[in-house]
């Protein structure tokens, strides 16, 4: 069966509630489907990725997150993840002394069922992560082929998260950690910022691999430029929290040639009317 | 309790007549000062309320069951594993000895490792110069002076110059419930020697005891001592204790102590750097959960020239625990050229825990190098967001951000399996 992520009438406020980020979105996402999602900064974007994920400090007001048929609106981020689901962060965070491969470990573990079982509490020294992982040897193997396969070194495995990555070292570890996860539908926020052609270029390559008939992929750009590299088989413009047109990739060419003043032009005055 | 008691302890134990005389001597000075009060500084965040000491029992036992390793209940044996200490290990239960071991090679250098009764029967000039004269002081405060006047079991470690020891001597002080424990721990390494000493503090059970311990460590010219020191009591005894180092010329301590039980600990931890080209480094990990109260207070005494010192404490909390850290770093004005580092880091863990952190600086030379800096934060919500995004459960990703925090000290603990050990720990203390 063919998964697929359905956005509906999404509604969503940050924090305390006082703003609305999220005006009613609409889409859906299948496996084996490329959407690029693109608008202006401060449009909601990244709030419509961070809510699909489960962030706490976005609430959803209205509308539902289905994936599958089954709300995951009420699930953790964590829930969310093992059913499928992938966010590719836009500022990766750097976690003081969390190594990588140990971290990957413990999410691929979860992610893949090997903890199904709960923690074994052996005698007196309760929860201790690494009784029920995926095998140790198992999983350097993978995990060292995809860091070749992703032009991440191999020395990454036993760096912290993220503590001193380039930014585009940043992402290509986004990038390895979605092959290692193996998700049904990834959510890539941004994913192209503040790269450097080359590194465009080597991100790219790697969503390109991951893409194919298992995978649903939502890629949430501000530029064209990604697009040059992977082709989309759906754009949507996003403008004032929700999605104003949707097109095919001739959509994006256009998009680059008349600019985001077209939308807010198009669109802006249409909400003020509303207003 | 009360002078004729402290006689009849040392009568009943066949002490000489100079341990006795300084039983007397601290047992004054224990009636003479008063209980700490919160008007004193030190006392201000630390309340002894809940304390009687009338509630505890004191050793019984002045000659032990010592046994095999084989013949230790299981808890004991279970330690011992932890550590392979080959070249020595004294395991006390209630202030008797039940199992001591010193290697054969070790014994051949010269090397002294035994309980304090032993030594002050074998060793009494090693124990008149050394015990408690010039390094904690009896009367330091009311608690050693207690501790001086009933001082019981404990180890005693002596390292003849030139001798170099790689693995571990391991100690193991271990207390039941409703008894008074005043362990002594005295380290004396001469000249150019090196040692390693684990010492470890574990409750039998969950019965509430009482300890008012001390620890010594002379580290002479060129001397390289590593010591571990882990209190990993029940959460309802009261823990006290004063550790003070000397070091000599070019002398280096790597010092490292970790709190995890106890209802309440007081803790003093004191490095005196006394000689030029002394290297002393401090690391500290704390970990309260519930209603525990853990206090730790450290002075940097820089006393000599081109010293330097390197201080790490860090510690979490759960529940609604709470943590006094305050910590000073001393320079006397003709200790030029010192190079002292004080770093405190807490990570709060519940609402209702709370940290509190004050470092200090008393800087009386002017070509010198001090810094210090304190933080108490909390987790990081977006780290917490970004490893469940993930797929890790809030439990694995709280540890993993915990353990992480900790990563730092963990990477400076110089004995492996002590590592690992207190990576248990923390795992454990995380649950709460």
């Amino acid at each position: 069966m063919t998964s697929e992520l359905v956005i509906k009438d999404l509604h969503a406020t940050v924090d305390d509630g006082a703003k609305a980020v999220l005006k009613g979105v609409n889409l859906t996402i299948r496996q084996g489907e490329v959407h690029a999602l693109m608008g202006p900064n401060g449009s909601g974007k990244s709030t419509l990725s961070n809510a699909i994920m489960g962030h706490p400090h976005y609430q959803v007001t209205s509308g539902d997150i289905l994936l599958d048929g089954e709300s995951i609106l009420e699930m953790e981020p964590n829930e969310r993840a093992r059913l499928g689901l992938f966010l590719a962060f836009q500022y990766p965070v750097a976690v003081p002394g969390v190594s990588m491969a140990n971290f990957l470990r413990t999410a691929v573990s979860n992610v893949r069922g090997y903890t199904d079982q709960p923690m074994v509490s052996d005698n007196n020294r309760p929860g201790m992560v690494g009784s029920n992982l995926m095998p140790m040897r198992e999983f350097r193997n993978e995990l060292l082929s995809k860091m070749d396969e992703f032009h991440v070194d191999r020395s990454f495995a036993k760096r912290y998260l993220n503590e001193g990555f380039s930014g585009g070292e940043k992402k290509r570890v986004e990038i390895l950690q979605m092959a290692m996860l193996q998700p049904k539908i990834a959510i890539m926020d941004e994913t192209d910022s503040g790269l450097d052609i080359d590194a465009l270029r080597v991100v790219s390559d790697g969503v390109n691999k991951l893409a194919g008939p298992g995978l649903g992929i939502l890629l949430i750009t501000h530029y064209q430029r990604i697009l040059n590299y992977v082709q989309p088989d759906f754009v949507h413009v996003f403008f004032d929290g929700r999605i104003v047109i949707s097109g095919g990739a001739e959509l994006a060419h256009e998009l680059e040639a008349k600019g985001y003043q077209w939308v807010k032009d198009e669109f802006g005055e249409a909400e003020l009317v509303k207003a | 309790m009360n002078l004729a008691g402290v006689e009849d302890l040392s009568t009943q134990r066949r002490e000489p007549e100079w341990f006795l005389d300084l039983r007397r001597r601290a047992w004054r000075f224990f009636e003479e000062i008063a209980w700490p009060t919160a008007n004193d500084e030190e006392w201000r965040r630390t309340r002894l309320t809940g304390l009687a000491l009338d509630d505890f029992r004191l050793p019984t036992q002045a000659e032990a069951a010592r046994g095999d390793r084989a013949d230790l209940p299981a808890y004991l044996r279970e330690e011992m594993e932890s550590i392979d200490a080959a070249g020595g290990a004294l395991v006390t239960e209630d202030g008797a000895v039940r199992f001591h071991e010193l290697s054969n090679e070790l014994a051949a250098k010269g090397v002294i490792f035994t309980d304090l009764d032993t030594a002050m029967r074998q060793h009494p000039e090693l124990i008149q110069r050394y015990f408690m004269t010039d390094n904690v002081a009896v009367d330091a405060n009311k608690f050693t002076a207690l501790h001086a006047a009933l001082v019981t079991g404990g180890a005693v470690l002596y390292v003849p110059r030139n001798v170099q020891i790689e693995a571990p001597l391991y100690g193991i002080t271990a207390v039941s419930g409703d008894q008074a424990d005043f362990a002594h721990t005295l380290i004396i390494a001469e000249e150019n020697s090196q040692v390693t000493y684990i010492d470890e503090m574990v409750s039998q059970g969950e019965g509430a005891a009482f300890h008012s311990g001390a620890v010594e460590i002379f580290a002479q010219d060129g001397a390289v001592v590593r010591y571990l020191h882990s209190q990993d009591w029940n959460t309802n005894t009261w823990h006290f204790s004063t550790q003070q180092a000397q070091m000599r010329r070019d002398a280096q301590i790597n010092w490292m102590t970790s709190s995890w039980g106890s209802r309440l600990s007081k803790i003093n931890l004191e490095m005196q750097l006394l000689a030029p080209g002394g290297h002393g480094e401090l690391l500290g990990f704390y970990f309260p959960s519930g209603r525990q109260h853990l206090d730790h207070h450290t002075m940097q005494n820089h006393k000599s020239d081109h010293c330097t010192s390197d201080l790490l404490f860090k510690g979490a909390l759960r529940g609604r625990s709470r943590s006094v850290y305050s910590g000073s770093i001393k320079v006397w004005p003709h200790a030029q050229k010192t190079d002292a580092y004080q770093k405190n880091e807490n990570l709060v863990l519940d609402r209702r825990a709370r940290a509190d952190s004050i470092p200090g600086l008393e800087i009386e030379a002017d070509d010198v190098r001090c810094t210090h800096g304190a933080t108490v934060s909390k987790i990081e919500p977006e780290y917490l967001f970004y490893l469940m995004a993930r797929g890790l459960s809030q439990y694995q990703a709280e540890q993993m951000i915990v353990t992480g925090f900790f990563e730092e000290v963990l990477n400076r603990v110089p004995v492996e399996a002590v590592r690992r050990k207190l990576e248990q720990i923390i795992a454990r203390k995380i649950i709460g």
